[in-house]
């Protein structure tokens, strides 16, 4: 294993060798969005999110702190501050894992299996245990409504046009991007 | 009030300590001595382990009329080296409890033989009752102790003879602790050498008799313990005083005859014997024929939550696997709470073994018991272990086994063992102590050992070591600081235990040298001689030479708390930074509380409220005048880089670090990583302490390795699950937080400026702002308070709130035999089933709840509390006035699984809308207040007894610990676990610092090799004391060059980012990406960073990280990521970009 020092470049490396979206807030690599993609085969499949991905001074030792921008319905994400209650990223955190581990493994495995019986959102756990089929059909009323391409566009917006006037520097992938206000 | 699984306006702050202390996981010695430590446990007395008596407590009616009746014999032959007791001086008082605290004895009582000179006990005018602990001065030690073990030691008398400086390090810590009384025993006077350790001393006070200089200075630590000066030859009958007896200058006769009586004294006396000679210590101890451990390792007992219970011979018993198991094989344990197999909730400590991470085996035929259906809490019982001692004239002969406490020295203490001995040989035949250098002495001395050895028969030693004993023979006269900072703390400890059965105790003997400490270079033995200096006893063990480089040092001290003033005291009396030109910075943002005065010696309650730095430094120059001490109160940090600039750093010799908390430690060890200075870096946590020598290029840095990070519940678990009162506090503080600190202050900036407010609001739009908001509104409308009652009423909804409609609501949503998709019960282990609770006036606990949290409401309102709010009777009438409506639970969630439901949940209604709804109400309501409204946000501050904010906390965690029927806790344990109370005793701190001065001694002498450093790790409780070599840093090689992180690459002419890469490439070092601070100048990932290729990295640098370059400095630091020829990384070195 590398340095710790390194570590925060070596992650983010990889993160966008494996293709992900990385928006950096003026090359900060403390902080920085990532897109994740709702997994197949799920009733998030074809939801798009932002999340949130904030390293700690003593990552790797310390978990990353993860948290969904636009809102999702699922037991164990806050719906409110988007928070995730994960175990794996919360709790048995070991600094052998990384950021492409996270967005390729914990957080499908979270998508694809909820488990209720932890729940932080506990009327999505409540509903899931009962009725699974309501439950799904509320999940894609979610995605439809929060997790479109211009949702998380509209979020990122939001969140830091002032950082983004005070500098000319680039924004990496945003170019692209629909940059639009979302229809709520 | 709506039921809401997640409060979510409150980040939930997690309960950590800070951690003051590094556990030793990386150290293969801990686990292998803890292995021989049980050893040498069970085969001494592990039979007796289940008879035992409680530890005997006497009164102590009779006090310490000390001379009295006392005919003293003739003195034996006593050629002592100190001058014989020329003063028939003894101070008495009575502390018979009759008399109590209240009169301050002048006269010793009629009793008292008129001629004997008294010193009366000062300041005992109006203390408390002594049984009465004083919880805000002693809470870091409470944590430590328990209330038990404190009541135990304010009962009891200690007597300490010797009083150079161990004396004074063991009395000091005893009186810290707070003992009934500690009596000072010396008959010799203050010469020069006892200069270079004895912390009371001044050169004013050579000639005067030691006993008597130290009184008042020791007393002036705690004025609860009487402390009082005996200075005439102890007769043994004088012992029947105490519960336990140090002695730190005693020839092996008198210490025979001394221990016998003890020994077999009615109860028995603790005696302990401990000597320190130069680099060289030792400590007996002998608590008597029986003596009772209550608690051997101090710890909380184990506990686990069941998962299931086979029917089977023997039972396998399995745990969730939320938390690792701590058992061990053998260990006895409890069950509770067990559902199905009841038989097993009895009560009944049973034995169990194969002990794994998530289960164990249960030693008990289980088969035809009924089958386990859910639930249960397996508890280890602790049981209390009667020692066997042996008499100190037995254990010389038979010493048994020694505690180790370097295996690189495994055959060190049976020839110390001898070498102590042959001391004492030496000091009867010739009336003194070898002389330093002199050949002459050392060859005597180990003659003497020689014939000694000849003389043991089987334990006779192969090898006495000669050279060893030489170094022996030079030192043997000196008392240096270091040891008796170290072996004070030991020593402390074990009269602790002797008084109160806390932790196990030494058995019996403990030997310990620091020979490494010498300096590397031979001497000129002429280098030892005496100067007529305060340093004359350190001169005689280091040499003059070496003495200079302490007094010109110029060494950072980062901290000036507990262990700061242990440090400071240390420096002092080394003479470090005394010389014209040392110098010693200190520094410390905090300022002295009561509580740190248990510890922080060198406070007193008059300097509360002061900066700690500034006293500290005044104090340790009373000291030593010589010290050239600075004291700042910055905290170090990168925004005190200026002060701590780098001319700063690099005229530094070394750093010490006496810090707190992890983070600290990790700058200042980058700080010394950049700069080239050795960090000597200690923590202490209860009785544990470690010590880290971080050496330029021969250690690995701090932050090369890591303590796994704390444990954090998970916000699930706190918000709806607890499981532990853990669970609850932490809960109970961040409702404390919202309720009182966060809501009134949105309250406040909402009223400042509400146009302001309502737009950031809007412009966030989001589901928080949306809460805040909502909460904001609840303070200004519905909630809003005007008088007492409405405060009262308020507190009586949130019970209702808190306390029974969220429960019903949750278990509403999550029925008792709800179950999960799987089919498995959804409440089930680590999950607790919760009750919600009625609330009755007549509970003391319900109305506990009420009152605080009424008072701390009218607090934040600016109302005044009356009285009777504080009379339960009165406010029970008030609450019952108080109508509280019914509870109805939400039932979104049926509703919805009606498939023609087509409405979101009111939670996803849109937020948007929702705020400006809110924000309308709010000026709606703003007009109603009186110009200038304020509410007064409440900090939580946990050592104020009388500001109710534990009082509140305590309330809240155990009312929701009733919810869930998790055990309650009272006030002070709620304030350990929701204060971040760290335990902390002085006995540890002193050890810590001790055992850092001792490899001071190598740092400043500077040619010492990795093996002769020495990282510590010790347990005072156990006790444990395990030293080893520091690891070295991890070197780095590729092609023909190898590095460390202790290395920098350099690269000059202000080079461009295309320069830089190129220069690396020429290395065949492939950059992909190059950081400055937490900024990314470089990524090859990113298509713009292209376009910086042609720019200076000085100036992408101040671009993009905003770096401000100081006009001194010539260069900045870059961090490469980069990869060699074959695509592996390679980590190399910071790299430092000049550019002027």
């Amino acid at each position: 294993m590398s340095s710790p020092s390194k570590r925060r470049e070596m992650d983010l490396m990889k993160l966008m060798l494996s293709d992900y979206k990385v928006e950096m807030i003026n090359d900060g690599m403390q902080e920085f969005y990532v897109e994740f993609h709702g997994p197949k085969e799920s009733p998030y499949q074809g939801g798009l999110w932002r999340i949130r991905v904030e390293l700690p001074d003593a990552y790797p030792y310390k978990s990353p702190s993860i948290g969904f921008v636009n809102k999702i319905y699922h037991p164990n994400v806050d719906e409110m501050s988007g928070s995730v209650c994960l175990d794996v990223i919360n709790q048995t955190w070991s600094p052998m894992f990384d950021l492409v581990n996270v967005f390729e493994v914990f957080l499908p495995q979270l998508l694809l299996y909820p488990n209720p019986s932890d729940p932080l959102n506990g009327e999505a756990a409540a509903l899931m245990m009962r009725d699974k089929t309501a439950y799904e059909q509320r999940v894609k009323e979610y995605c439809e409504k929060y997790a479109k391409p211009e949702d998380v566009g509209a979020a990122e917006e939001g969140k830091s046009t002032d950082e983004e006037e005070l500098s000319e520097d680039d924004y990496a992938s945003s170019d692209e991007e629909v940059v639009g206000k979302a229809d709520p | 009030m709506m039921f809401r699984l997640v409060k979510k306006t409150l980040v939930l702050a997690p309960i950590l300590l800070a951690i003051s202390f590094r556990y030793p996981f990386t150290h293969p010695y801990v686990v292998l001595l803890a292995l021989v430590l049980v050893l040498v446990l069970i085969t001494t007395g592990f039979g007796h382990s289940l008879h035992y008596m409680l530890p005997r407590k006497r009164n102590s009616e009779g006090g310490l009329l000390l001379q009295q009746d006392l005919h003293h014999p003739d003195p034996p032959d006593n050629d002592h080296p100190s001058p014989p007791s020329s003063l028939p001086l003894v101070s008495q008082h009575s502390n018979n409890p009759s008399q109590g605290y209240d009169v301050p004895v002048s006269g010793g009582g009629g009793s008292s033989n008129p001629t004997a000179a008294v010193s009366a006990p000062m300041g005992l005018a109006g203390e408390p009752n002594p049984v009465d602990i004083d919880e805000d001065l002693h809470s870091r030690q409470l944590a430590v102790y328990g209330r038990e073990t404190m009541r135990r030691l304010f009962a009891s008398n200690v007597l300490v003879s010797g009083m150079q400086g161990l004396g004074a390090e063991i009395a000091k810590n005893l009186i810290l602790a707070g003992v009934k009384s500690v009596t000072l025993h010396d008959e010799g006077v203050v010469e020069l050498w006892d200069l270079s350790s004895n912390f009371i001393f001044s050169e004013d006070d050579v000639g005067k008799n030691r006993a008597l200089v130290s009184k008042p200075k020791l007393q002036d630590l705690n004025n609860a313990v009487v402390v009082s000066s005996l200075t005439t030859k102890l007769a043994k009958e004088q012992l029947s005083n105490f519960q336990a007896v140090v002695f730190t200058d005693i020839d092996l006769e008198k210490a025979i005859e001394f221990d016998d009586f003890c020994h077999t004294h009615q109860p028995p006396i603790s005696f302990i014997k401990a000597e320190i000679r130069g680099l060289f210590g030792s400590v007996f101890c002998d608590f008597g024929p029986e003596f009772t451990v209550i608690d051997v390792d101090g710890e909380d007992p184990h506990t686990g939550i069941i998962a299931s219970i086979s029917n089977d011979n023997p039972a396998l018993v399995s745990c969730v696997d939320d938390e690792r198991l701590e058992f061990q094989d053998g260990d006895l344990v409890v069950f509770s709470e067990v559902h199905g197999m009841t038989e097993l909730n009895d009560g009944k400590p049973r034995r169990i073994k194969n002990a794994r991470p998530y289960s164990f085996i249960l030693e008990e035929d289980t088969s035809g018991y009924n089958t386990y259906e859910r639930g249960g809490i397996v508890t280890q019982v602790k049981l209390p272990k009667v020692l066997k001692f042996k008499l100190l004239k037995d254990a010389l002969k038979d010493p048994g086994d020694f505690l180790l406490s370097d295996f690189s020295k495994f055959d060190r203490p049976p020839l110390l063992h001898l070498a102590f001995q042959a001391l004492d040989k030496f000091l009867r035949d010739f009336g003194r102590y070898p002389v330093a250098g002199s050949e002459n002495d050392a060859q005597s001395l180990i003659s003497i050992a020689t014939v000694m050895n000849d003389r043991t028969g089987d334990a006779k030693l192969e090898d006495i070591n000669p050279k060893l004993l030489r170094h022996f023979a030079f030192g043997s006269r000196a008392i240096l600081n270091p040891m008796a900072a170290m072996f004070g703390g030991i020593v402390g400890q074990e009269v602790v235990k002797a008084c109160s059965g806390k932790f196990h105790p030494l058995f019996q003997f403990f030997y310990f040298d620091s020979l490494e400490s010498l300096p590397t270079e031979i001497e000129d033995l002429s280098d030892f001689r005496p100067l007529n200096s305060r340093y004359d006893a350190q001169i005689s063990v280091f040499g003059s030479k070496l003495q200079r480089k302490l007094e010109d040092a110029r060494v950072f001290l980062v901290g000036s708390g507990a262990l700061g003033c242990e440090f400071l005291k240390n420096l002092a009396l080394m003479g470090v930074s005394c010389g014209h030109q040392g110098k010693l910075t200190v520094t410390d943002d905090d300022v002295i509380e009561k509580s740190n005065l248990s510890r922080q010696f060198l406070f007193r309650d008059w300097n509360i409220g002061q900066a700690k730095s500034t006293v500290a430094a005044l104090a340790a120059k009373s000291i030593n005048p010589h010290l050239n001490v600075e004291a700042l109160q910055n905290r170090v940090g990168p925004e005190t880089e200026n002060v701590f600039d780098d001319d700063f750093w690099e005229k530094l010799n070394s750093v010490v670090n006496a810090l707190d908390n992890v983070n600290a430690r990790l700058y200042v060890d980058q700080r010394c990583l950049y700069f080239q200075k050795p960090l000597l870096e200690s923590g202490t946590l209860g009785a544990k302490c470690n010590t880290q020598m971080v050496i330029p290029h021969l250690t690995e840095n701090y932050g090369a390795s890591r303590d796994p990070p704390e444990k954090q519940a998970p916000m699930c678990t706190v918000h709806s699950f607890p499981h532990n009162i853990d669970h609850c506090l932490t809960w109970a503080r961040s409702e404390f937080e919202g309720l009182l600190e966060k809501t009134p202050a949105e309250v406040n900036a909402y009223l400042s400026n509400p146009s302001d407010y309502t737009k950031l609001m809007i412009k966030a739009g989001d589901a928080q702002a949306r809460d805040t908001l909502e909460h904001v509104l609840e303070c200004l409308d519905r909630e809003r308070c005007e008088n007492i009652e409405d405060c009262i009423a308020w507190a009586r909804l949130r019970f209702e709130d808190y306390f029974a409609n969220r429960v019903k609501q949750l278990i509403y949503t999550f029925p008792e035999n709800a179950t999960t998709s799987t089919g498995a019960p959804f409440w089930s282990a680590p999950k607790r089933f919760p009750h919600p609770l009625q609330f009755s006036a007549s509970d003391p606990a319900h109305l506990h709840f009420v009152m605080s949290a009424s008072i701390l409401r009218a607090e934040t309102f600016g109302i005044s509390v009356p009285d009777w709010v504080k009379d339960f009777g009165k406010l029970a009438l008030a609450v019952d006035e108080i109508i509280v409506p019914d509870f109805k639970p939400k039932k979104d969630v049926k509703i919805v699984t009606d498939e023609k439901a087509t409405s979101l949940s009111s939670a996803s209604v849109d937020d948007e809308a929702v705020i400006h709804v809110l924000i309308a109400r709010l000026e709606q309501c703003r007009k109603n207040l009186t110009p200038g409204f304020r509410m007064k946000p409440i900090q939580f501050e946990k050592d104020d007894d009388t500001n109710y904010h534990m009082d509140l906390i305590a309330a809240l965690a155990n009312m929701r610990a009733r919810n869930y029927s998790i055990p309650e806790v009272d006030k002070l344990k709620a304030k350990f676990i929701a204060g971040r109370i760290i335990p902390a005793i002085a006995t540890s701190t002193a050890m810590a610092t001790g055992l850092v001065c001792l490899e001071l001694y190598k740092v400043v002498d500077g040619r010492h090799r990795l093996e002769d450093y020495r990282n510590t790790f010790a347990n005072l409780a156990l006790p444990l004391f395990s030293m080893a070599e520091p690891v070295p840093p991890k070197v780095i090689k590729h092609r023909d060059m190898s590095w460390t992180v202790w290395d920098r690459w350099v690269i000059k002419n202000n080079p461009t980012l295309r320069e830089l890469l190129k220069w690396l490439q020429e290395k065949g070092l492939n950059a992909y990406s190059i950081s400055c601070g937490s900024c990314l100048l470089f990524n090859s990932m990113f298509p713009k960073h292209k376009e910086r290729m042609e720019k200076k990295v000085v100036d992408i640098a101040r671009e993009v990280a905003r770096l401000e370059v100081p006009h001194y400095r010539r260069h900045v630091d870059v961090v490469v990521a980069c990869e060699d020829e074959e695509d592996n990384d390679v980590d190399v070195p910071m790299v430092s970009v000049y550019f002027r």
